[in-house]
């Protein structure tokens, strides 16, 4: 048998680790109701967090396609909890580049984990592209659903098709950043008990 | 109780139905009676498989985000309390009917018969085994959180001594923890039933469409194609 294909195993392990992500970012996604500039701290907040699980999850991967799986699921997902489908083109493509550069260090080196971390963080970003496509119906739609509109006003102040840029940079910066955090937790904890 | 059993592939469709509407704003009653009568729906269907006691809960809170919404906040609303108000109506209002549905769906749907039912649709192995552990795992995460916060509140261990980092270390490690180990036992579970052999897996359960299926797809047809036409045409 094919040594590289990927096992029923592999894909449980999928399963747990993109549900645990979904947690994480489901319980940042509450606090983004407070106040708008919440929501564009997401870019922080989940790499950060979701890193833990993630550095994890990388420590268990061996093969190609694994972290692409992933973010299919991550986008389904999204779908079926009403952020749209206009990200899932974006999150499943951060996932595949992800993907391809974590399988160039055979899933082993750290530097490359750590990039390949940020660039699958940037699933985070797509959350966003509602907002910035279709910024004039989403605004009166909000405005129509019940959001105040000093809410709106700092939402759009927040999140635009200028500051998306920026988005990306620090989604990316915080993911590789979160990648270090991430691997000293897993090795504080998980190392020591034996468990990767 | 009569107890209608529908068919996974159309509670897939239901799904995707409700998050497609769930998605554009209502604004007009007649969208407004749309989102209702799709939130409705899964709420019957939760009763008649005797889940009263959801189905009253979410009835609760969707009722009572609805009556907030109506008469209580409008685009002039400012302050703290009515940003924390319009939160809680804006995601209930919003969300509430595709969580509901999915929640429906997620309870009444044997692992078996989503397996099956995706293995019917020719989902390649790897999206239909890793959705059916992610939709099977949210009640273990919630069930493993319970019990984590129990052993800290032994300890007296409250808020993790008010620090943000500890707050979120104290919780998800030993979350992490259980979570893989049941990881390691869902697999090998599931390797000695024959998932990951070589061969077709034939299944226990026998789908068929029934006459109730085509009932509740055309009312989601219906409502998709109602919502649309009125968003769009006017």
């Amino acid at each position: 048998m094919n040594d590289n294909k990927l096992k029923a195993k592999d894909f449980i392990t999928v399963g747990i680790f993109t549900a645990l992500l979904f947690v994480v970012e489901f319980a940042c996604g509450i606090l983004g109701f407070i106040h708008p500039y919440i929501v564009a701290s997401y870019v922080v907040m989940i790499p950060l967090v979701g890193s833990i699980p993630m550095m994890l999850f990388y420590t268990k991967i061996e093969k190609f396609g694994m972290i692409t799986i992933m973010s299919v699921l991550l986008a389904i997902i999204m779908f079926v909890t009403g952020m749209g489908w206009l990200g899932a083109p974006l999150i499943i493509a951060a996932g595949v580049i992800a993907d391809l550069i974590a399988k160039k260090g055979d899933y082993k080196s750290f530097k490359l984990i750590s990039i390949s971390h940020g660039i699958f963080c940037l699933w985070v970003c797509a959350n966003y592209f509602p907002v910035i496509v279709t910024a004039e119906s989403y605004r009166k739609s909000l405005i129509d659903g019940g959001y105040s509109a000093e809410y709106c006003e700092n939402l759009f102040r927040a999140i635009n098709s200028k500051t998306i840029a920026a988005l990306l940079v620090l989604c990316f910066i915080f993911g590789v950043i979160g990648a270090y955090v991430g691997k000293s937790i897993v090795k504080k904890h998980f190392e020591k008990a034996g468990i990767v | 109780m009569m107890k209608i059993s529908l068919d996974p592939r159309t509670k897939i469709f239901m799904i995707f139905a409700v998050s497609f509407i769930v998605m554009v704003n209502a604004v007009t009653p007649l969208e407004w009676g749309i989102r209702i009568i799709i939130t409705l729906i899964p709420i019957i269907l939760m009763i008649t498989e005797g889940k009263f006691a959801s189905a009253f809960r979410f009835s609760v809170l969707y009722a009572a985000a609805l009556l907030l919404l109506k008469f209580f906040i409008s685009s002039e609303s400012t302050g703290f309390i009515s940003a924390i108000l319009v939160g809680y109506c804006g995601i209930v209002a919003q969300f509430m009917p595709a969580m509901i549905t999915a929640w429906y769906v997620i309870r009444t749907t044997k692992i078996g018969e989503f397996m099956s039912a995706m293995q019917k649709m020719h989902v390649p192995d790897g999206i239909s085994v890793s959705l059916a552990v992610v939709m099977r795992f949210f009640p273990t995460i919630k069930e493993e959180y319970g019990s984590v916060c129990d052993a800290m509140k032994m300890r007296g261990i409250t808020f993790g001594g008010g620090k943000v980092t500890k707050m979120i270390e104290y919780r998800m490690i030993p979350l992490l923890f259980s979570c893989v180990s049941i990881g390691e036992e869902l697999s090998s579970a599931a390797v000695t039933r024959g998932l990951g052999a070589p061969v077709k897996r034939t299944s226990a359960y026998e789908l068929r469409m029934k006459s109730s299926d085509l009932i509740m797809i055309s009312i989601f047809m219906i409502c998709v194609i109602l919502f649309i036409s009125a968003k769009y045409f006017g």
